[in-house]
């Protein structure tokens, strides 16, 4: 029998029998997350279905406050009380409030997370936990109420791609560059339903920051969730939040893969997707892109919201003359709590306040139109999310995905602005 | 399950901002969400004042991609789309449509196939889609055994309080 890969070997374990691709298998679920945003329904879908029958594992459940975080709205205000409310009435503890900031990221820093899990959420953008080998995935209501009241789920085991990458970075090009680049490559055919290995001498240079840039967009192309090798400073992060050694999550040398696929990053320059698709990407200093005017920026989500990016924010914002252009908005958005503090520490609030930025409290915020910064039509907002879909933030209005510098720079500038050009 | 109604067709990459609106994630009753089913699904705004029980939703590729919001099909269902047949589906709206019971059918070549405002069957169990003004028809991919199960149970909550998974 041939060996097997990262997510054979994962769904192996957690369904207890030999898991080859393709099956459809039933899994211990090591933790069930709602937000803010699913997490009412699926409290009112569990009391309608089971009234009050206690969930199988509350410590296997988890709440995390982030769409409204606080609430604007009555209803949403509403709804964290509907979550509150269950998870006093049967134990549930693991309630990241609204201000502790993104749900996957919250829990990775408080050390819930390590390689082999299996975690489900009413968030698609659960996967960017591959970036840890977790496998994470994004699930609608019914799912999970069913694992709260089981503590078991289906899956069907995706075939697992092949990806490496070589070369080598040149400032200020990273993650999000490589990402866009890989997403265009491999489009929303190839990659759906798949799991997909990186590997390569570029994935062993990203940070964990990258990882999750990177992990965190596979969703936009229809792959179920990507994997990374071993690093030595990745694991050590994992090792302080968790309190223990990590056991490496590696494939087997025999895997077998559906495909195989190799790419570099020599010579590769700050790229933004244009609207409506991700995957729609060109050099941010390509003609009929470059020069364009922007009325918005954004940097933060849980695409680009650590303290890296901030930083990297920043440095591009500083070289492009250190303050935000009076045609454009640009709001700030940590991840989290955590990085909040840390940014306040490294003096990056106060670089991001005296360009003329806005620096919001941790959450989802303008990722999705449930916070901060509605567009109008005609607004052009370049931003370090992951989807720019025709109507996301407002009918009428462009959005194109970026790197943290390339928003930073287009932000000074006025117009998207490829920031190796400064 | 066979399926006889009004055809309604959209594109390729609608994804579930343009089917259900990231605004109305709040809602939780799903009478009110079908207010607001493919709102932002440009030249389909009238949709809702227009749709009728028992219509059917035919789409391009990758059809509810982006997010993992439930919403999302209960809105179509709750509007009163019978079923919906695409091109191909985005991965988790597949999964949320058989979670809910709720019936979807991928057959590729079916917008080739099937004219807007067509009458047309569908068949989910062997596939066959027919647009009954041209006589044209296609063949897609049924359900496949542990999906087709949940489906047929009514859905995954009403399967996992019939069988011990």
């Amino acid at each position: 029998m041939a060996g097997k890969t990262v997510i054979e070997k994962i769904l192996s374990r957690a369904a207890g029998r030999d898991v080859q691709p393709l099956d459809r298998v039933w899994v211990d679920v090591d933790l069930a997350v709602v937000r803010d945003f699913g997490g009412p329904n699926v409290v009112l879908e569990y009391e309608q279905h089971f009234g009050d029958a206690r969930p199988s594992d509350p410590s296997r459940i988890a709440m995390t406050f982030d769409y409204q975080a606080p609430a604007k709205v009555t209803k949403v205000a509403e709804n964290q009380g509907i979550c509150r409310k269950f998870a006093k009435k049967h134990g549930v503890e693991s309630l990241y409030d609204v201000n502790r900031g993104i749900g996957q990221h919250v829990l990775l820093e408080d050390g819930r997370i390590h390689p082999g899990q299996v975690v489900i959420g009413t968030d698609s953008h659960m996967n960017l936990l591959g970036a840890v080998n977790c496998f994470a995935t994004g699930c609608g209501t019914t799912d999970v109420v069913a694992a709260w009241k089981t503590g078991r789920l289906w899956f069907k085991c995706p075939p697992t791609l092949k990806v490496v990458v070589t070369g080598k970075y040149k400032y200020p090009t990273g993650a999000k560059d490589l990402t866009l680049f890989l997403i265009n490559k491999l489009g929303t055919d190839l990659p759906n339903y798949r799991a997909v290995e990186f590997s390569g001498e570029a994935i062993d240079d990203l940070d964990l920051a990258g990882r999750l840039t990177l992990a965190s967009l596979m969703t936009e192309i229809n792959a179920k969730i990507a994997f990374f090798p071993p690093s030595p400073r990745v694991d050590a992060w994992l090792e302080g939040r968790l309190g223990r050694r990590v056991e490496p999550l590696e494939p087997d040398p025999d895997a077998a893969y559906r495909a195989k696929l190799g790419y570099s990053v020599d010579g590769l320059r700050p790229l933004v997707a244009l609207p409506h698709y991700p995957t729609n990407v060109l050099p941010a200093g390509a003609a009929g892109v470059a020069g364009k005017r922007i009325t918005s920026a954004f940097i933060g989500s849980c695409t680009n919201g650590r303290l890296e990016d901030f930083r990297a924010g920043a440095e591009a914002l500083t070289r492009a003359g250190g303050k935000v252009h009076p045609d454009v908005m640009l709001t700030v958005v940590p991840s989290t709590a955590e990085v909040a503090l840390a940014m306040l520490e490294e003096g990056l609030y106060d670089a991001y306040m005296r360009a003329g930025a806005m620096v919001t409290n941790p959450g989802c915020s303008l990722c999705t139109i449930g916070h901060h910064g509605v567009l109008a039509p005609g607004d052009v907002l370049v931003s370090t999310s992951n989807r720019n879909f025709e109507g996301k933030l407002g009918r009428g209005a462009e959005i194109y995905l970026a790197s943290p510098a390339t928003a930073a720079a287009s932000a000074a500038r006025g117009v998207i602005t490829d920031p190796s050009t400064m | 399950m066979r399926f006889k109604g009004k055809a309604w067709v959209v594109g390729d990459e609608i994804d579930t901002d343009q089917i259900y609106h990231g605004q109305y994630l709040p809602l939780t009753d799903p009478s009110e969400m079908a207010k607001h089913a493919l709102e932002f699904v440009p030249g389909k705004e009238g949709f809702v004042a227009q749709v009728k029980d028992g219509d059917i939703l035919v789409t391009g590729k990758n059809f509810g991609c982006g997010s993992s919001r439930e919403h999302a099909v209960l809105c179509l269902k709750h509007a009163g789309v019978a079923c919906i047949v695409a091109e191909s589906f985005s991965r988790i709206f597949y999964r949320n449509a058989v979670n809910l019971g709720y019936p979807v059918l991928e057959c590729p070549g079916i917008t080739a196939v099937v004219a807007e405002g067509d009458e047309i069957e569908v068949d989910t169990d062997t596939g066959e889609v027919k647009d009954l003004v041209t006589g044209k028809g296609a063949t897609g991919v049924p359900l496949s055994d542990v999906e087709s199960r949940i489906s047929r149970a009514g859905g995954l909550l009403e399967f996992i309080k019939t069988e011990q998974p």
